[in-house]
């Protein structure tokens, strides 16, 4: 057996421990194991090379890393559920720490207070950052959270008006069971504004399809950009145990939420109000879901200092109303004392979950994405009250002043009206030239310009990685494709 | 307790970060972004309406830097973690973390890559998720991965939908799962969640499950098997391939839980034993950190009439470009907002690159010799408790209660003991089917000798310990006994 840096026991150790188990060798070891089942031929591996030491290792990724667009030249202008926010020094150094990043999940509290009281923060910072009363210890990203949100208000729905279930119905709520089986024959629906990112609605149905609810959406007010009210008046009925609005919207609007909360919690049988969003970071400036009453909140928390990742991982918000917190899917860090009468941190409320329920927990999740709740709570720390409030409008100042600016050139419309936090849509006038195409020349040029949303429609967004200076390269180089019609 | 790494130390005190706040103080720089000063007097409501503007900012500390750092730093010397201790969680493959996958994870166009890019610019980070996929393919011998599922349950349900979808296309309806009694928590929980009812079967007196058994479960209705092999009692499932026949015979398919593939990685594929679905959790087997419970990924392959069910988007390759793509004729649809957890997963691949086809089956080796040792030194020190004495485990061994139990010690005060002695204590009270489990899963980066002091101390707490002193452990800890009865009689979620 050769050396290799990952394996402390030497080749004597090997032998020994063969030994010790009156066993020849692997071949035999395997086989007293799994019989017949053939073993792997060296040979039959060579999809992989030879194990790589680590200069080569280093130099294989370098190569990768240089290969990708230069994140200290590369402007990001593109959000759609992911914003290029800073991450402070510290948070990757702290973060960095093993104590924080190699244990397992926290099930022995006494030698893991540490991540505990770190999430035990961040549940609290993130319930007054939201203004909900319990926020868990995070879910996987914001799209599975929402699903997990409309799962829990089915269960509430169906708790709450119990003529509404099928005698099969009847058996899952019995058990607690995750959705339930909706009855066919009566209309159970989710009502979801056309203002939810697409891809969060496509995550939904991935998980209520085979339960057989329904995902209708609500029209946005074409002139605004808000969720229309009268629509949402219209698909109101029974049966609809949920509305999910999302703020700021996909497109970057502010919903009227005053408008909408009356009217959803108005209607009886009621449904349960989901907030969403993908940038928790406006509530800084904007009134948060806790101040609409919203039931609950399921949304993505990766703006809260952590890396984009390509796309993961994220982090998943999930908060709620305390009344129901016994429905709540994931971890939730709960507040004791030890045997001491000290302080001290443990999960809590574990009977909703798949390692005492099994089949009948309220979710499936079990390892979720705690460092990067723990990354959020030393961030939203270093933040501090003023520096969350001053970041969040920064920027919702700097995607003005683009906006602005674009507009200023003539050649791009206002695709809504509503206000907006730090992202909006905006209509080429252009019509030689596609979105896509302006985003690959833009591309080239240095600038994610955005994100295509239809043919001519680029939804736009900036953080406070973004100055005047590269606000200012935008529009000269949007000036300049645009206006050229060199393409 | 000399010779044992356990000794007193220090602890700094440290209270709630809301507690240490003074008004107006923060630790993050604002950037003028070179804003004029005519920008910088304005309010929010300057642009936009007022009625959206938030009165009160939110209950956030007031603290600088270095109170941060200083704050999670103590934090952090409360945890006890696989960097500066022998972890033995059975079932949770605890391996060592390579600081190098740290390393090439935290490249900056890596980390900072957006995931909406335009595929012409993040071609070598697609490339990495197609290569992958080859890799794990070969090792398990199915034909497609999809790395959409962010961690080992969302495999699960990832798998299970595909199922669903199957026979949906295929115009059957089959509602049961069959799982064993040894499974993991979340399986039953995965399926339920993917409209299924988990049936549970019976573990036999050997510790697998038996062909004969399985039988008696088959009908019409049954859509799938969810076996963990090797199970949650570290042996393997030696009836599988019969199991695996039975259930194609009627039309079934059989899913396979990875979260114990560290017992077969070079060796043995899947595809042998007559597997159709599997997913592995990169966080156990893949050595990527658990974070304290997470994030993971749980890459899901299906045998090649699968495919077409699999989530979207997936990376594809033509004409020499890689693409994201969406043509899945049956696609279950998508499980995550984007294509995968890229920073987990590239550490992974930096794992595989690392040990290479010269090393890779030395993994699941070693992790065998290394499990199979703790079994029978532990077996002579724990009289009668080993339920499968005469057998070998795979990567991970149990045992029940009885031999502390004769001197007066519970599972649970055993564990806490161990604390002292400076281990992480195992899987405890895990698989059900096993009176007061005790699940050690060693894995192959742990030397003989930490084994060996490991087993000392089992024996010192066996044959040495005052009963008083089990029940007042752990003493050394930062907190002591944690009291989780008062803590779910009155939650207290947030400060």
């Amino acid at each position: 057996m050769p050396n290799f840096r990952y394996f402390p026991n030497s080749e004597t150790d090997i032998k020994r421990l063969y030994a010790i188990l009156n066993i020849r060798d692997k071949k035999e070891l395997f086989k007293k194991i799994i019989g017949d089942i053939p073993l792997i031929d060296a040979n039959n591996l060579k999809v992989l090379s030879r194990g790589m030491d680590e200069v080569s290792l280093c130099r294989y990724f370098s190569d990768i890393s240089s290969n990708l667009p230069d994140k200290n030249k590369f402007s990001i202008f593109a959000g759609g559920g992911i914003y290029n926010h800073f991450v402070p020094a510290a948070v990757d150094s702290l973060i960095s720490r093993p104590e924080f990043y190699t244990p397992y999940t926290p099930y022995q509290p006494e030698v893991s207070q540490g991540t505990l009281f770190a999430l035990f923060e961040f549940q609290s910072m993130v319930a007054e950052i939201l203004g909900m009363d319990v926020v868990n210890a995070s879910m996987y990203d914001g799209a599975e959270s929402l699903a997990e949100a409309i799962l829990m208000s089915l269960r509430l729905y169906l708790n709450a008006n119990p003529d509404s279930r099928s005698p099969w119905q009847e058996q899952q709520v019995k058990n607690n069971c995750p959705g339930g089986e909706i009855n066919p024959h009566s209309s159970h629906l989710i009502l979801a504004s056309a203002g939810v990112n697409p891809h969060y609605l496509s995550v939904v149905r991935t998980f209520v399809n085979d339960i057989k609810a329904n995902v209708e959406t609500v029209k946005l007010n074409e002139k605004t950009g808000r969720t229309n009210l009268n629509d949402l008046k219209l698909k109101l009925k029974n049966g609809v145990s949920a509305v999910v609005i999302q703020q700021p919207n996909y497109y970057g609007v502010i919903e009227d939420i005053d408008e909408l909360e009356p009217v959803i919690h108005g209607f009886n049988p009621k449904p349960f109000f989901i907030v969403s969003s993908t940038e928790p970071f406006s509530f800084g400036v904007i009134n948060p879901p806790g101040y609409y009453n919203a039931d609950i909140f399921a949304g993505e928390g990766n703006s809260f200092g952590n890396h984009m990742n390509f796309g993961g991982p994220l982090l998943g918000i999930f908060g709620a109303k305390s009344v129901y917190v016994r429905q709540m899917p994931g971890r939730i860090v709960g507040k004791t004392k030890d045997a001491k009468n000290k302080d001290a941190y443990t999960f809590i409320l574990a009977t909703r979950e798949q390692h005492i329920r099994r089949g009948a927990a309220t979710s499936n999740i079990c390892t979720n994405n705690s460092l990067n709740a723990v990354r959020a709570a030393i961030y939203l720390s270093l933040c501090s009250k003023r520096g969350f409030k001053e970041l969040s409008f920064l920027n919702l100042k700097l995607a003005h002043i683009l906006h602005e600016k674009l507009l200023k050139t003539g050649l791009f419309e206002e695709r809504f009206s509503g206000d907006f936090f730090n992202e909006f849509l905006l209509r080429i006038k252009n019509e030689k030239i596609t979105v896509l195409r302006f985003i690959d020349v833009m591309a080239d040029r240095g600038i994610l310009a955005g994100i295509r949303v239809a043919e001519n429609e680029i939804l736009i967004s900036t953080t406070e990685n973004n100055n005047i200076d590269n606000i200012e390269r935008y529009v000269e180089n949007a000036k300049d494709i645009l206006g050229s019609n060199l393409i | 307790m000399s010779g044992f790494p356990g000794i007193s130390g220090l602890f700094l005190n440290e209270g709630l970060l809301i507690r240490q706040s003074s008004k107006g103080v923060y630790g993050i720089g604002i950037p003028d972004c070179g804003l004029k000063d005519s920008e910088l007097k304005k309010t929010p409501a300057d642009y936009i309406n007022k009625k959206f503007v938030r009165k009160n900012a939110p209950g956030l500390p007031e603290v600088s830097e270095p109170t941060v750092v200083r704050h999670f730093t103590r934090l952090s010397s409360w945890n006890m973690c696989i960097d500066s201790a022998f972890y033995p969680l059975g079932s949770c493959t605890m391996k060592y973390n390579p600081k190098v996958n740290e390393l090439v994870g935290s490249f900056g166009n890596i980390r900072d890559l957006h995931p909406l890019t335009p595929v012409r610019f993040v071609q070598p980070a697609l490339k990495i998720i197609y290569d992958f996929n080859l890799i794990l393919c070969c090792l398990t011998g199915l034909n497609e991965f999809s790395f959409s599922p962010q961690a080992g349950a969302a495999g699960e349900f990832t798998g299970l939908k595909v199922i669903k979808r199957y026979f949906d296309i295929k115009g059957e309806k089959r509602d049961i799962i069959l799982i064993p009694d040894s499974a993991h928590g979340t399986n039953p929980a995965s399926s339920a969640l993917a409209g299924f009812t988990p049936l549970e079967i019976k573990t036999g007196a050997n510790g697998y499950i038996e062909a004969k058994e399985v039988e008696k479960y088959i009908s019409k209705n049954v859509a799938a098997v969810m076996i963990t092999n090797p199970n949650t009692l570290g042996i393997f499932e030696k009836d599988i391939k019969k199991i695996s026949e039975i259930m194609h015979k009627n039309g079934s398919l059989v899913y396979m839980d990875g979260a114990n593939f560290n017992a077969f990685i070079g060796n043995v594929r899947v595809s042998e034993m007559g597997i159709d679905l599997i997913q592995l959790n990169l966080h156990k087997t893949f050595s990527t950190p658990h974070g304290g419970g997470g994030p993971g990924s749980g890459a899901v392959g299906v045998k090649g009439f699968l495919s077409d069910y699999l989530p979207v988007p997936y990376v594809s390759f033509n004409n020499g470009n890689y693409d994201l793509s969406e043509d899945k004729q049956y696609t279950i649809g998508r499980i995550a907002p984007f294509l995968c957890n890229f920073g987990v997963i590239i550490k992974a691949y930096a794992y595989i690159l690392s040990l290479g086809n010269d090393n890779i089956s030395s993994v699941s080796e070693i992790a065998i010799l290394n499990a199979n040792y703790i079994k029978k030194k532990l077996g002579e020190i724990l009289c009668g408790a080993d339920p499968f004495k005469d057998k070998l485990c795979m990567h991970e061994c149990v045992f029940t209660d009885k031999a502390i139990e004769e001197e007066g010690i519970s599972t649970l005060e055993l564990a806490k003991l161990l604390i002292d002695y400076g281990f992480h204590p195992p899987t405890v009270y895990f698989p059900k089917n096993i009176h007061g489990a005790i699940m050690i899963e060693p894995t192959e980066t742990e030397s003989v000798k930490t084994l060996d002091e490991f087993l000392n101390a089992i024996y010192k707490i066996m044959f040495k310990t005052k009963k008083s002193a089990a029940l007042k452990s752990p003493r050394k800890t930062k907190v002591r006994r944690v009291n989780e009865v008062l803590a779910n009689k009155y939650p207290v979620f947030k400060y």
